[in-house]
C-alpha cells in the first residue's frame, strides 16, 4: 500500500534544539504525521482484506479459491467482509479528501506528491543507471517517483474500484441511467483491477520499502539523517535551508478555518451520505428463494387409485343382445378354457354358437326363451362354478336367453 | 354391486374340479408353451403356472374387496409371457399361495392388496428395492402416505416387459418413451406440462431420445425429494450432463457452453460455491429451472414463452428483482462469452486488462530486477553510492 496518504509537505525536523549537536546521537526527521500512519494501517488492514476475499470471489471456480472462501465462513460471510472493508476503505477515502483539502485551502502547503516532468526524467535516469549506462542515481525530493507512481496509482485504482463496485452493489440504479451491459462490464474491470492493484503492492511496494531497504517510517514516523541524505537529498537540503516550514500567522489561519470548516463539513455529510446510499441504496433482489413459474399440484393421479393389475374391461350393454354381438366373446372369455375347443369338460363347449345350443352329455344347456330353465342358468345361479359370472353378467345371460337366444 | 363367491365354495367339490381343471390345463397348455422351461431362482414351483392360470387366464375374474372396490383377477397369459418374468412361476412371488381355495386376503383395499404384495420384489431386485428405501416417495409412504408410489405401481410384475438392454445395460427405446406416462399415474398435472415442454414433445411426438425423461432429472428408484436446498444447489449439474455434452448439442445447434457462462455470472458463482462448500445452504441465486422453467421447458426462441424475447427475460428477472427497468436483462449477458459483437464493453474491458496488467507488472519486474542487479554490482564492488 502507499504510505503516502496524503502530499503533506509539513515536516519539520523534531530536534528543537539544533544549539545542541550531539554527535552520538542520530538526528532523525519527522516523515509522517500520526495521523497518516494510522489511515496507511487501516489502509493495509482495508486493502488486504479486500484482496483475500476478492480474489477468490473472481477465481472462484478454482480449488484454493473455495478453501479460502470456506476458511472465511462461506460466500455469503466472504462478501459481507468485502463489503465491510470496502466501507472502510471509502471512510478513509473521505478522510483523506479532506485532509487534502485542509492543506491545500488552509495550510497552503506545497502539492510535493504532484506528478511532474522530473518525475519521468528521475525514472529514466534511474534505470538508465541501473543498466550501467548512467553516471549517478537522480536526487529527489520529498516523494521519490517511485512514491509518486505508486500513490497515484491507488488513487485511480480506488475510483475504479468504487465506482465499479458500486455497479456490482447497486445493479438496478445503474441500468436506470447505463446499459444492462454496464454490469457484467463493471465487474471485469473490478477483476482486472483487482488484479492489477495486488499485483502491483507485490512487486513495487514489496521491493520498494520492504527488500531493497526495510523503510519503517510508516510506523516510526521518522527517518534518519543519513536515510534522508540517501533518499530524499533534495528535500533534506531544503530542510536545511528552513525553506520546508512556511509559517502562517494565526490571524490568516484563522480566517482560512472560518472558510474551510464550514465547507469541509459540509462536503464531508455529503460524501458520508454518499457512501451510505451506496451500502444501503438499493434492495436489489428478494431475499426469498424465487417462485416456480406455472406451478401445478405434484399428486394429480389419473386413476382414483392405482390399479394393481390391468383395468376391467367394462360390462358390455349393448341394446340388441346377440351371441356375435357380445354373449360369444363373453362365454369365450369366462368358459373358454374349460369349455372351449381344446378342452371340452362334460361334452360341452361355447367355441360356437352351434355348440352352445347343442349343450353337453346332460343336454342342452340353453333353452331359448326359458332362462330358468336352463341348465347353463341354474348352475350359475347356484354360484360356484369356476368360470363364474358376475352378477350383471349373468343378468345379461338371462336377458338374451328371455330374447331367443339369437345368434 | 359386484359379487363373486369364487373363494367360498364347498371344500370338496372345488378340490376335485380344481384337479380336474389343473390337470386337463397342463395337458393343454405344458405341450405348447414351456412354462417352466428356464428354472425359477427359487426351488422347484409348488404349483405349475398353468395350473393357476387355467382359472387366472379367465377374463374378468374379479374379487370384492372389504372396501367396495373389485380386484381384477385376472392374469392375461399372453402378456404375462411376453414379460421379462415369463420364465419364473407364480408361486414364485406367490408363495403364500399352495392350495385351491387360497388362503383369505387380508387387505381391505385395492392399495392395501399392492402394499402387501410389494415386498416381495426385493426377493430378486435387492438392488433397487433398497435405492427405493432411499426415495421421496418411500419416506412419504413412511409417513403415512399409502398413495405414495411402490414396485408394482411403476412395473406391474404380470405385464412388465424387458426395460433394459440386457447386453448393454442401457434403456430400451420402448421403455425411455413409456417412462414419462408411468409417472404421469400419479403427476399428471406435471405431465401434461411436460408434454408441452421443448423435452416432452420431442420424446412424445417425435420419439426423440436425446431428450431427458422424467428420471433423467429426478433418478429411477432412489428419487430424491427436488425441493429441498440440495436439490437446487446441484440442479444445474443435471441440466449440464445434457447441455454441456457436445454429441447431443450439436445436433440441435444449442452451444454446450451454457455452464461455463452460468458459472462465471454472480448467479452462478454463488450456486458453484454453496455447491461446492455447502450444498445444504438455502439460496435464492437463481438456478437453471428458475428462468427456463421446470417440467415446462419452452426453446429460448419460443415466440411466445422464449426468453430470447426480452420481455420474458425482463419478467423472469422480476422474478426476483421487481424493481428491476427494462435495461436490466442485459445485465446477465445469456450465456454469451463476450465477443465483439456480443456484449463488446465486456469483451474489451477484458482485452484492456488483459494488456494493461503485463505491460505495467511487467514494466515493473523490469525496472526492480534492474535495481537489484545494479546493488548487488556495487554491494560486490564495495562502492558505497551516494
Amino acid at each position: 500500500m502507499s504510505k503516502k496518504m496524503t502530499n503533506k509537505k509539513s515536516t519539520r525536523p523534531t530536534d528543537k534544539k539544533p544549539s545542541r549537536p550531539t554527535a552520538r546521537i542520530p538526528r532523525l526527521y519527522e516523515r509522517f504525521h500520526w495521523a497518516q500512519r494510522v489511515a496507511h494501517a487501516l489502509l493495509l488492514v482495508s486493502f488486504t482484506t479486500l484482496g483475500l476475499t476478492g480474489l477468490p470471489q473472481k477465481y472462484a471456480i478454482t480449488g484454493w479459491a473455495q478453501a479460502m472462501i470456506k476458511l472465511f465462513g462461506g460466500i455469503e460471510t466472504t462478501r459481507l467482509i468485502h463489503h465491510v472493508a470496502a466501507g472502510i476503505l471509502m471512510l478513509l477515502a473521505i478522510y483523506h479528501t479532506l485532509d487534502i483539502g485542509y492543506k491545500i485551502f488552509v495550510r497552503r502547503s506545497r502539492m510535493s506528491m504532484l506528478p511532474g516532468l522530473l518525475d519521468v526524467k528521475d525514472g529514466i535516469q534511474a534505470f538508465v543507471y541501473n543498466l550501467g549506462l548512467g553516471k549517478r542515481r537522480p536526487q529527489m525530493g520529498r516523494y521519490t517517483f517511485e512514491e509518486k507512481m505508486e500513490y497515484w496509482a491507488l488513487v485511480w485504482g480506488t475510483v475504479i474500484m468504487g465506482i465499479t463496485g458500486f455497479m456490482m452493489w447497486n445493479p438496478l440504479a445503474t441500468v436506470r441511467l447505463l446499459p444492462g451491459e454496464i454490469i457484467p462490464a463493471s465487474k471485469a474491470a473490478h477483476g482486472g483491477e483487482a488484479l492489477l492493484a495486488v499485483l502491483a503492492i507485490i512487486v513495487w511496494h514489496m521491493y520498494g520499502v520492504h527488500l531493497r531497504r526495510f523503510n519503517k517510517s510508516m510506523w516510526t514516523g521518522k527517518l534518519t539523517e543519513a536515510e534522508m541524505l540517501h533518499e530524499h537529498p533534495l528535500e533534506l537540503a531544503d530542510i536545511k535551508a528552513g525553506i520546508t516550514v512556511r509559517t502562517l500567522d494565526p490571524k490568516t489561519l484563522r480566517k482560512r478555518q472560518t472558510i474551510y470548516y464550514p465547507v469541509g463539513s459540509v462536503l464531508a455529510i455529503a460524501m458520508l451520505l454518499g457512501v451510505y446510499g451506496f451500502v444501503s441504496g438499493e434492495k436489489t433482489a428478494i431475499t426469498t428463494v424465487p417462485p416456480i413459474s406455472s406451478p401445478v399440484a405434484v399428486y394429480v393421479p389419473q386413476t382414483p387409485t392405482p390399479t394393481p393389475t390391468l383395468p376391467p374391461t367394462p360390462a358390455t350393454g349393448a341394446a340388441v343382445l346377440t351371441w356375435d354381438g357380445s354373449l360369444g366373446p363373453l362365454f369365450q372369455a369366462k368358459c373358454g378354457a374349460c369349455h372351449g375347443t381344446s378342452v371340452k369338460l362334460a361334452q360341452l363347449s361355447f367355441a360356437t354358437y352351434a355348440d352352445a345350443i347343442k349343450g353337453g352329455q346332460d343336454g342342452p344347456v340353453i333353452l331359448p326363451g326359458d332362462p330358468a330353465g336352463s341348465l347353463l342358468i341354474q348352475k350359475q345361479q347356484a354360484g360356484g362354478h369356476p368360470g363364474q359370472f358376475t352378477v350383471e353378467e349373468l343378468e345379461l345371460v338371462s336377458q338374451w336367453i328371455t330374447a331367443g337366444a339369437q345368434e | 354391486m359386484r359379487k363373486t363367491k369364487l373363494f367360498n365354495m364347498r371344500q370338496t367339490r372345488v378340490l376335485l374340479i380344481a384337479l380336474g381343471i389343473s390337470l386337463l390345463a397342463l395337458a393343454a397348455l405344458g405341450l405348447t408353451r414351456p412354462v417352466a422351461a428356464s428354472p425359477a431362482p427359487s426351488s422347484a414351483p409348488v404349483m405349475e403356472n398353468a395350473t393357476c392360470l387355467s382359472c387366472h387366464d379367465i377374463a374378468d375374474i374379479t374379487k370384492t374387496l372389504p372396501s367396495g372396490e373389485s380386484l381384477v383377477l385376472t392374469i392375461d397369459a399372453g402378456h404375462f409371457n411376453d414379460s421379462v418374468h415369463k420364465n419364473l412361476a407364480c408361486t414364485d412371488c406367490h408363495s403364500n399361495i399352495s392350495t385351491f381355495p387360497h388362503p383369505d386376503l387380508k387387505a381391505q383395499s385395492l392399495r392395501e392388496v399392492s402394499l402387501q404384495v410389494y415386498t416381495i420384489c426385493q426377493n430378486c431386485h435387492l438392488e433397487q428395492y433398497d435405492q427405493t428405501l432411499d426415495s421421496v416417495h418411500q419416506r412419504a409412504l413412511a409417513a403415512g402416505n399409502t398413495n405414495a408410489a411402490i414396485c408394482t405401481d411403476c412395473h406391474n410384475p404380470h405385464t412388465q416387459t424387458q426395460i433394459t438392454d440386457p447386453s448393454t445395460g442401457e434403456l430400451l427405446p420402448n421403455a425411455h418413451v413409456q417412462i414419462p406416462m408411468k409417472c404421469a399415474r400419479c403427476h399428471s398435472a406435471i405431465y401434461d406440462q411436460y408434454k408441452a415442454s421443448v423435452h416432452g414433445s420431442a420424446l412424445i411426438g417425435d420419439g426423440n431420445l436425446d431428450v431427458p425423461t422424467c428420471i433423467d432429472c429426478h433418478g429411477v428408484h432412489n428419487i430424491q425429494d427436488p425441493t429441498t436446498a440440495t436439490f437446487r444447489i446441484y440442479s444445474p449439474l443435471i441440466c449440464s450432463k445434457c447441455h454441456t455434452n457436445p454429441a447431443i448439442m450439436d445436433k440441435y445447434g444449442i452451444p454446450t457452453q451454457v455452464l461455463n457462462t452460468y458459472v462465471a455470472d454472480f448467479h452462478g458463482t454463488t450456486v458453484t460455491l454453496f455447491e461446492k462448500t455447502s450444498p445444504d445452504q438455502i439460496t435464492n441465486k437463481p438456478v437453471c429451472f428458475d428462468c427456463h422453467g421446470v417440467h415446462n421447458i419452452k426453446l429460448v426462441d419460443d415466440p411466445q414463452y422464449g426468453l430470447a424475447m426480452k420481455e420474458n427475460l425482463l419478467a423472469a428477472c422480476r422474478k426476483c428483482h421487481p424493481d428491476a427497468s427494462t435495461n436490466f436483462p442485459d445485465a446477465w449477458m445469456s450465456h454469451y462469452i463476450p465477443s465483439p459483437t456480443k456484449y463488446p464493453i465486456v469483451y474489451y474491458v477484458n482485452l484492456f486488462y488483459k494488456i494493461f496488467i503485463p505491460t505495467v507488472i511487467g514494466g515493473m519486474l523490469i525496472y526492480v530486477f534492474s535495481d537489484v542487479a545494479r546493488r548487488l554490482i556495487e554491494r560486490r564492488k564495495g562502492v558505497k553510492h551516494a
